[in-house]
């Protein structure tokens, strides 16, 4: 999926407009003329000027706004990507009250399957990655993995 | 020579040497594994380090790195897909070698000059970095702002096939670093009420992110499945004497070479990998056999690659600037680990110095017994398939992007970048200049504004001391010297066009 340059170069140039405008509220620190304000416009600036030059070469070479490589056409390549972010975000929103363990178990498994990793060497590399993780983190360096509903 | 005696009883302790051996096999097999690179075998170690003592964090990444950056030479040579894009530039030509039987030839190779060249680096960053520190010492805000922009120059300029893009990329990862409370004036930016946006974005989270979990993005969209390795055999060792007398030349060119190109702020091992191989085919007296299974330019480039990654150290510990992504990452744990790099800590802490030297050689010694079992082992590595370890990664990122700081913010940090990387690289913007801009925005900006308030707002302070105004120059030469050498070969080519 390539994303012709000049669409690229408006969302930078929205970008700079954007982090122009907030950084110009910043306030300035009292009898001094360089403050907070002063680096957030110079990226601003920054990523406009890219923004022009993307916009100018993406003109020249217009050829759809999106030009859709061979993966991109297929349906379910689109719902691979959103099933593994919606893994991350169900770890996120989740781990504290399910728990490491299992959250991270189920996780592997729907992954392994997704990519077509038969039924049962998914649930073995599942469990054994899943405790090898806990062991090494939680054991070996201590960190407070979220026991959830293994928890007392 | 004190400093020197702790420092060897700092490093030869069991669990100091034990860390370091872990690191090499685990920097052996994720190198050797295709589509992870030694930056991605980084990140991942890093939330491991985080736990440990400054020494032996620091072993590790010193050992994991180069282990890893030597290791992307196994499948590059088996199967021609190099394991880390340092290994890129001559896997053709080694994979050559092993259609013509000549496999263990061109491992061999790749293992004693891998070697040879770390040690070369090691040796220039023993002698330079503390001699340059002594001149560091006299640096000022100016001095500091020129070479931190010199770096993300470099890193621009040297290491994208597009400057705007490349550029695009920079100034996103600058843009990043000022989001928080840190900056000159300690006023909050970007955080939009959120608490946790406040102490910033932390950028081990946000490389994660963009290295590896935009590596796991793309295996999702191409699962590819590699073909079965071709069988070496034979011994590994064969003509390496032949091969040491014959192309000495070659050697001393790509250490020499590899350790400049590793020094340049920015500039890391593949891109000293191209120019060494580049270099050796032109200056070669048999040019003709590159390309068709040739040794002569994979000595010359797999001693670049593995010499840079020492010279990478100079000015990330001299100066605090990564000399490539590897180093960024490795500031950023030299800091949390209370090593903060700059001159002041060869004066301060001369005995970690002389441990991460000393690691150094240790880590490119162990590398030909460990390389030589890897390259006997690697089949097995090699058929692992990736759909079960794609996923395997995708967990362990989870969990070392929790690890930072032990909350789920460091999770959606990382899939943002994560997301953000993907499509940087679908898109041809490379995503190294990003976490140079999110690793050294800080210091550009505190250097920028510090000399501006001392300079009373005129540019002309930044040129008026001397070495200030001679790497000003050399900033501004970076940038104006692709512009004039396009104007030359304008004028030049004219009359061949009209012709």
């Amino acid at each position: 999926m390539r994303i012709n340059d000049a669409l690229i170069g408006c969302v930078l140039l929205v970008l700079a407009v954007a982090v122009y405008l907030y950084a110009r509220t910043l306030p300035a620190i009292p009898g001094q003329e360089y403050g907070a304000a002063v680096f957030p416009v110079l990226i601003a600036f920054g990523l406009g000027g890219c923004g022009v030059a993307l916009v100018a070469a993406g003109i020249r070479h217009w050829n759809g706004a999106v030009v859709w490589n061979d993966w991109a056409r297929t349906h379910h390549v689109w719902s691979k990507l959103a099933v593994v972010v919606a893994l991350v975000l169900a770890y996120i929103l989740l781990s504290e009250t399910i728990g490491f363990i299992p959250l991270s178990i189920l996780i592997l498994l729907i992954f392994l399957a997704m990519m077509g990793v038969r039924w049962w060497v998914a649930a073995l590399v599942a469990v054994a990655a899943t405790l090898l993780i806990h062991q090494t983190f939680s054991a070996l360096l201590r960190v407070p993995l979220p026991p959830g509903l293994l928890g007392p | 020579m004190s400093a020197i005696q702790t420092a060897l009883g700092l490093v030869f302790q069991p669990s100091v040497l034990i860390t370091i051996l872990f690191s090499a096999v685990f920097g052996l097999i994720v190198g050797a594994i295709p589509g992870l690179t030694a930056t991605m075998a980084i990140a991942l170690l890093v939330p491991v380090t985080f736990f440990m003592d400054p020494v032996p964090a620091v072993g590790a990444m010193v050992t994991c790195s180069a282990m890893a950056i030597f290791a992307g030479d196994i499948p590059g040579t088996l199967l021609r897909i190099p394991g880390t894009p340092a290994s890129a530039a001559y896997t053709d030509e080694a994979y050559a070698m092993t259609r013509n039987g000549q496999g263990e030839v061109a491992l061999g190779a790749n293992l004693l000059f891998s070697a040879i060249g770390g040690l070369f680096g090691t040796a220039v960053l023993i002698l330079l970095a503390p001699a340059l520190a002594e001149v560091a010492l006299q640096f000022s805000s100016f001095e500091y702002f020129w070479l931190a922009l010199l770096g993300l120059t470099c890193a621009v300029f040297i290491g994208s096939s597009s400057r705007v893009k490349g550029l695009v990329s920079l100034f996103l990862g600058l843009l990043v670093s000022t989001i928080g409370l840190n900056n000159p004036a300690g006023v909050p930016r970007f955080t939009f009420g959120n608490t946790e946006l406040i102490g910033g974005i932390d950028f081990i989270a946000a490389m994660i992110g963009l290295f590896a979990v935009s590596e796991v993005f793309r295996f999702v969209i191409a699962p590819g499945s590699l073909s079965a390795p071709k069988a070496v055999t034979g011994s590994l060792l064969r003509g390496w004497g032949r091969m040491m007398v014959q192309y000495w030349r070659q050697q001393v060119r790509g250490n020499v070479v590899g350790t400049a190109i590793g020094i340049l702020p920015g500039a890391g091992a593949d891109i000293a990998a191209w120019v060494s191989y580049a270099m050796s085919k032109k200056l070669s007296r048999t040019p003709e056999k590159f390309g068709t299974g040739h040794v002569e330019g994979i000595i010359e480039s797999t001693s670049a690659n593995n010499a840079a990654l020492a010279g990478a150290w100079v000015p990330a510990l001299v100066f605090g600037i990564p000399g490539d992504s590897i180093t960024a990452i490795v500031i950023g744990v030299l800091y949390l680990k209370n090593m903060n790099p700059g001159p002041t800590i060869f004066l301060n802490n001369p005995q970690y110095i002389y441990a991460v030297f000393i690691i150094f050689i240790l880590a490119n010694l162990v590398m030909l017994p460990l390389g030589w079992a890897a390259m006997k082992g690697a089949g097995y590595v090699l058929r692992i398939p990736r759909r079960i370890l794609m996923p395997c990664i995708l967990m362990f990122c989870i969990v070392g992007a929790f690890a930072i700081n032990n909350s789920v913010f460091g999770i959606t940090v990382m899939l943002v970048f994560g997301i953000l990387g993907f499509v940087m690289e679908e898109n041809d913007i490379p995503v190294a200049p990003c976490i140079l801009g999110i690793v050294l925005g800080r210091m550009v900006e505190e250097n920028f504004v510090t000399s501006m308030i001392k300079s009373n707002g005129s540019f002309a302070g930044f040129f008026e001391r001397p070495i200030a105004g001679v790497l000003g120059a050399a900033t501004i030469l970076v940038w104006v010297l692709p512009l004039l050498m396009l104007l030359w070969s304008r004028r030049g080519g004219r009359p061949h066009t009209a012709a």
